[in-house]
């Protein structure tokens, strides 16, 4: 569990969002925060890379997260790019709730269920799929357009699933605590 | 007398630049040490992205893709040569005496120091390469340290890959390039 932080690190935002003064956000027009995210210093997060084009539907959004997310020092989030069509685009990242991210991962998945732990150093490839309650370990290599089942612990490189996690690992994965704390 | 800020100390330790005008540089890519940095046509230098040439001088080609958080130091006074073609991911560090054509180098991938990387070569993340190593052409380093032959013949469409991304690039960052000639 990180220790207390010095008051002022974090601006918070109406919605309970502790923002590091420090975290590296680009783009912020175009991310999502469900509530009571928090980012710490280092983070980076590229909003700026958004799709190409008129604004669709939704608008212009390039990473939508939902709520008691905790992005580490030092991580980045970054939507995916391909070339579709003979025109390169970015395509955009959504996260869950209780999403868990560690320390220096690089994140480009392009979607990311609820419940989910990944550790520190771990690298999630492009355009990979992450359903609920699953558990990434440290330093693991999750290949580009990878899917991931529910309830499964993952590790390796590249990262394949070496365990299925019981029904009550909802409950270990959960970050209310971890919001609370800081 | 006011403190000064770590921008202008960042402006008294800028090297010699021979930057070409088709380049994408964002204003937040930092661009340090003593001796002359120069950058091909069409390459994209992403946000924070750090190149260091303390020690030795560095040249990079046309059209590659430089992201942020990659760190590109030349090993000694020979210097760092980067070829056309040559994408280097997010948390890359390159110290290598030379990377050859359309050479991939992928997220947390370390190069070491004084390495000779040959052509299309690819890195999957959070491989390393030692110091003084060479790499022959089409290498493929991956997992843990483990090494293949590519004998795919897509190298042309590859570097088509890369032309399109830095097409869509191009309306996504902002280029200042203004800011590293002065």
């Amino acid at each position: 569990m990180p220790p207390k932080q010095v008051k002022g690190e974090y601006i918070e935002t109406d919605t309970g969002n502790k923002v590091s003064r420090k975290s590296n956000i680009l783009g912020s027009q175009n991310i999502i925060l469900g509530g009571k995210t928090i980012i710490q210093a280092d983070c980076t997060i590229r909003g700026d890379l958004r799709r190409s084009g008129a604004p669709g539907q939704h608008g212009n959004v390039a990473i939508a997260v939902g709520r008691y997310c905790f992005f580490a020092r030092s991580s980045v989030l970054r939507p995916p790019g391909k070339v579709s069509r003979g025109a390169f685009s970015f395509y955009p990242m959504k996260l869950g709730d209780h999403v868990f991210i560690g320390e220096g991962a690089v994140v480009e998945a392009a979607m990311v269920g609820s419940f989910v732990h990944i550790g520190a150093g771990a690298v999630i490839g492009k355009f990979a799929i992450i359903k609920d309650c699953v558990r990434i370990e440290e330093g693991t290599v999750v290949a580009p357009n990878t899917v991931i089942p529910p309830f499964s612990r993952v590790a390796g490189r590249p990262g394949v699933v070496v365990e299925e996690l019981p029904e009550t690992a909802q409950d270990s994965l959960e970050l209310k605590g971890i919001y609370r704390m800081i | 007398m006011a403190p000064k800020s770590r921008l202008s100390d960042h402006a008294a330790s800028r090297p010699p630049c021979t930057l070409s005008t088709t380049i994408l540089i964002s204003e937040t890519a930092q661009l340090t040490g003593s001796h002359p940095i120069s950058i091909g046509e069409h390459t994209v230098l992403h946000p924070r992205c750090r190149l260091n040439s303390t020690l030795g001088p560095i040249t990079i080609g046309d059209y590659c893709i430089l992201n942020e958080r990659v760190n590109i130091a030349a090993p000694d006074r020979e210097g760092c040569k980067i070829e056309n073609y040559v994408m280097v991911e997010m948390n890359a560090v390159v110290e290598a005496r030379s990377v050859g054509e359309g050479t991939f180098i992928e997220v947390g991938a370390k190069l070491g120091g004084k390495c000779i990387v040959g052509k299309n070569c690819k890195f999957s993340p959070l491989t390393t390469v030692g110091e003084e190593e060479i790499v022959e052409d089409d290498t493929v380093i991956y997992g843990y340290g483990e090494r293949r032959k590519d004998m795919s013949a897509n190298k042309e469409t590859r570097k088509k890959l890369v032309e399109r991304q830095i097409e869509g690039l191009r309306a996504l960052i902002k280029s200042d390039r203004a800011k590293f000639l002065t």
